[in-house]
């Protein structure tokens, strides 16, 4: 199975930033979210809405509990900084590895 | 049908009452997910896929409770994540339990021996260890990735059944599942001494690693009919004959998305326990604000398409039980024992 991951995208200016939330909502890592005023804040962002009139978006920065609420205006870029948690395929390394311990044991 | 009759008839006065409010939508059982951190990582899973410290966060006591009345479902489900690596686990049981909810703990049973030695739960006719169990040793080690978690879960069973404790299985099923291992395994349950089982074919998380083992619509009605075309008697089942009657192909459902709610640490979840299309602040933004009609399989939703898993589909079959068809149709399976 070929796996896709966004890990260490960085969106170029040109690409649309409502389909670059979107990506980082789907993302399961930190990622990097630069604010219009120049602050960078790392962290999980699990919530967006683009159905309200001010559409926003919502993140758990990894050094705080605190859930934090940024306005889509005042998002400059946002970078795809963190491990993905999602990449991987743990069931077919599992077999596989439970392959070798097989054979290992049928050769001892 | 195995669940107890105070508990059914809870569930049967809440219905109707919403039913005589002319309530169209309501909730029947609130997925309560204190935590997603869990002691495993099952291959058709894709509930802990996080950074490490969202995994580290759980929802407080407070909280939890807050959600319980704000969504007033008679059911709480409290799945995770593994639900007995929450720190306040016995206290937030033993607050749902003072309020009469029925919860369902589900759990891998890993921990269970060690929290039940510890007197970290009573035992109450509100509170049933759900017990993940896909199948017997072999079928179960493979689907949770991890060699021995079926004798631990047995023996975590053993003593909760010993303690008085309620206890049922919850049973996900993939698609290389073998209806004759699967008929084996109801009845080493059953021997066991669970109250019931609930099963449910597995629903393919974008995010789970194993993607090639889901069933589709029609080859889960193919292996639940000839797993269940002729059941035993002493086979006991936690969940409606309907809903069991949908997996085999006799009923036609569509989903009730917001009958099974899902809470967790990033708050209300939209739409169902399954998909996550973003949060709501609270449950009555998540009722009036979800665009209810873009989900099940009716909707056309590419992801609802083959989906036919409980959380999506109980909540139907529990709601057909209170019309002419679903009500005969329902005694006929628990009188016949037949589905």
């Amino acid at each position: 199975m070929t796996e896709r991951t966004l890990e260490g995208w960085v969106p170029s200016e040109r690409d649309d930033l409502a389909e670059v939330i979107e990506s980082a909502f789907d993302y399961r890592g930190d990622v990097t979210l630069v604010h219009r005023d120049g602050r960078e804040i790392v962290g999980y962002l699990f919530n967006r809405n683009a159905d309200v009139p001010q559409p926003f978006v919502q993140m758990f920065p990894a050094a705080s509990d605190d859930v934090i609420t940024i306005a889509y205006v005042d998002i400059r870029a946002i970078r795809f900084t963190g491990r993905d948690a999602a990449a991987g395929n743990s069931y077919a390394a599992w077999r596989r590895r439970r392959e070798v311990e097989k054979s290992s044991r049928e050769d001892a | 049908m195995s669940v107890p009759a105070s508990q059914a008839w809870t569930v049967a006065t809440y219905v109707l009452k919403q039913k005589l409010r002319g309530r169209k939508r309501y909730p029947l059982v609130l997925m309560l997910e204190p935590l997603f951190r869990c002691n495993l990582a099952c291959a058709g899973c894709g509930k802990i896929q996080y950074p490490a410290h969202i995994l580290k966060k759980h929802l407080s006591v407070e909280q939890c409770l807050r959600a319980v009345d704000e969504c007033g479902a008679p059911m709480v489900s409290i799945p995770g994540g593994e639900p007995l690596m929450y720190p306040d686990i016995g206290r937030l049981v033993e607050e749902l339990v003072a309020r009469k909810k029925y919860v369902y703990l589900c759990t891998n049973a890993i921990l269970l021996k060690e929290r039940l030695e510890a007197g970290v739960f009573t035992p109450s006719r509100f509170l049933s260890f759900s017990v993940h169990m896909d199948g017997s040793r072999r079928e179960h080690d493979e689907a949770v990735c991890r060699e021995g978690v079926f004798d631990q879960a047995v023996e975590g069973i053993r003593e909760a059944l010993r303690r008085g404790f309620r206890v049922t299985t919850n049973t996900t099923l993939f698609e290389n599942a073998s209806p004759i291992s699967m008929q084996m395994f109801f009845d080493e349950m059953m021997d066991l001494g669970v109250e019931g089982m609930m099963l449910s074919p597995g629903y393919s998380y974008a995010k789970a690693p194993d993607q090639e083992h889901f069933l589709r619509r029609q080859k889960t009605n193919e292996l639940f009919a000839k797993m269940l075309g002729h059941p035993k008697r002493r086979w006991k089942f936690n969940q409606s004959p309907l809903f069991l009657q949908f997996l085999m192909g006799k009923q036609d459902f569509d989903c009730t998305p917001w009958g099974n709610p899902t809470y967790n640490v990033f708050g209300w979840q939209r739409p169902c326990y399954l998909l996550q299309e973003g949060y709501a602040r609270t449950f009555a933004e998540l009722m009036e604000t979800t665009g209810w009609e873009r989900y099940g399989r009716g909707s056309g939703n590419e992801k609802c398409r083959d989906c036919m898993v409980h959380s999506g589909y109980e909540a139907t079959a529990v709601d057909r039980t209170f019309t002419i068809k679903g009500l005969r149709d329902t005694v006929v399976a628990t009188v016949s024992g037949r589905l």
